[in-house]
């Protein structure tokens, strides 16, 4: 396998963008609170 | 031989280390924010029980000044700067967090006063920048970026564009360093001019969503007005936000007419490319808190966790704003965003007080 070959294939993978990570985070935060893992978050 | 051995060695290892990588600046990020905290908390009581007059001074201000003060005298070390880049994460995060707090109704009577701000705002500005860049002679490419970033979303807008339409790196880092240079006075004028104006918090708030560029700028500055203010400017920014991909694709034809990008193929694949994903997850969030997925605590909870994500945010924007570096990029750019912006602030204004006359705000 060359070096190119790998490249192209790491680079055929798909990323998720900050977007999709910041929302999926975001989800899961919210998910957390809604089964009760986090029941209060302090201010 | 030596590629396919070397290749599973690496690969799983780099993930972990790129996590690794962004603690530090994430852990500066928020003792920055802790601080500025502490000092809204304790300041206020200080001045109060020596009977000084002292204005009351939000952490997001504090937080703010604090990574100021750190990034423009001692500077972010090279151990901290991986880490302090994912303030724009955290916001987006903050923003989708946001929407529990809001009903969808709220979101689509707003929404569409806003929708209509929004158009006219980002038509306006990119016409008085276009215009702005060719009395200035400035590079039609660099004015491309300077009017989308302008009048759509700062930064984010600005990179977007700059794939699109082939500019060069050189054009984006001046329209990138003249927003956020503008940005950063805006975080302390708008204010200001809101307290001089005797704004409402709706009429602020909208101001500050449709007159700051920057994402994180313009929740900063409806967050430093009121809490209100800060929650209409991220709804109204959204808004704007949501624009992106049509505006980006819109200069992408352009320029690919004029033969100097590539012309582009699939036009709805490359709307959804550009379209920010984390308006949508405001969106749905807000349609969950709507149909009472969520109870009144948990509410509560999530408006918390994302006021934690906003502080990290806040002191990310002290922290990656550097005087020296943006002065480095040379006037007259500079020059051009400022009058552009100067002007935009004072278009938005009468755009918010017509809206505010008519609607009785």
């Amino acid at each position: 396998m060359s070096a190119e070959a790998v490249g192209a294939k790491t680079g055929s993978r798909r990323k998720l963008s900050l977007d999709t990570w910041a929302v999926l985070v975001a989800f899961l935060l919210a998910l957390l609170v809604r089964t009760g893992v986090f029941k209060h978050i302090p201010w | 031989m030596a590629d396919v051995i070397t290749v599973p060695q690496v690969q799983p290892v780099q993930p972990a280390l790129r996590f690794l990588r962004v603690i530090p600046g994430v852990l500066l990020l928020a003792a920055v924010g802790y601080a500025g905290k502490l000092l809204e908390q304790n300041v206020g009581a200080y001045a109060k029980a020596h009977h000084w007059t002292f204005p009351n001074i939000e952490y997001v201000l504090w937080a703010i000044v604090l990574g100021l003060v750190i990034s423009n005298t001692v500077g972010v070390p090279e151990l901290f700067r991986t880490g302090v880049a994912t303030y724009e994460f955290w916001l987006k995060a903050g923003i989708v967090l946001l929407g529990a707090r809001f009903l969808l109704g709220d979101i689509l009577k707003l929404g569409g006063v806003s929708l209509v701000l929004v158009a006219i705002e980002i038509a306006g500005s990119l016409a008085f920048m276009t215009f702005l860049g060719r009395l200035f002679k400035l590079k039609p490419k660099l004015t491309t970026l300077l009017a989308v970033g302008s009048a759509v979303c700062g930064v984010s807008a600005i990179i977007a564009t700059k794939g699109a339409i082939e500019a060069d790196d050189e054009d984006s880092s001046f329209s990138i360093a003249a927003i956020l240079a503008l940005g950063a006075l805006a975080l302390f004028t708008f204010p200001l001019i809101g307290h001089a104006l005797q704004l409402s918090d709706r009429a602020y708030g909208l101001w500050a969503g449709l007159g700051v560029d920057n994402t994180a700028e313009a929740t900063a500055a409806g967050a430093l007005y009121s809490d209100a203010a800060g929650k209409l400017a991220v709804l109204v920014k959204s808004t704007r936000n949501a624009m992106i991909g049509f505006v980006v694709l819109a200069y992408a034809i352009y320029w690919a007419s004029q033969g100097q990008a590539k012309s582009v193929g699939n036009k709805a694949a490359f709307l959804w490319q550009k379209f920010p994903k984390f308006v949508l997850g405001f969106l749905l969030i807000s349609v969950l808190a709507t149909y009472r997925f969520f109870n009144k605590d948990q509410i509560g909870a999530l408006a918390n966790l994302s006021r934690w994500a906003f502080l990290l945010t806040f002191a990310g924007v002290g922290l990656r704003t550097n005087f020296g570096e943006m002065r480095k990029q040379g006037l007259r750019p500079f020059a051009v965003g400022a009058i552009g912006e100067v002007a935009i602030a004072g278009f938005t204004l009468a755009l918010v007080y017509g809206a505010s006359k008519i609607f009785g705000w």
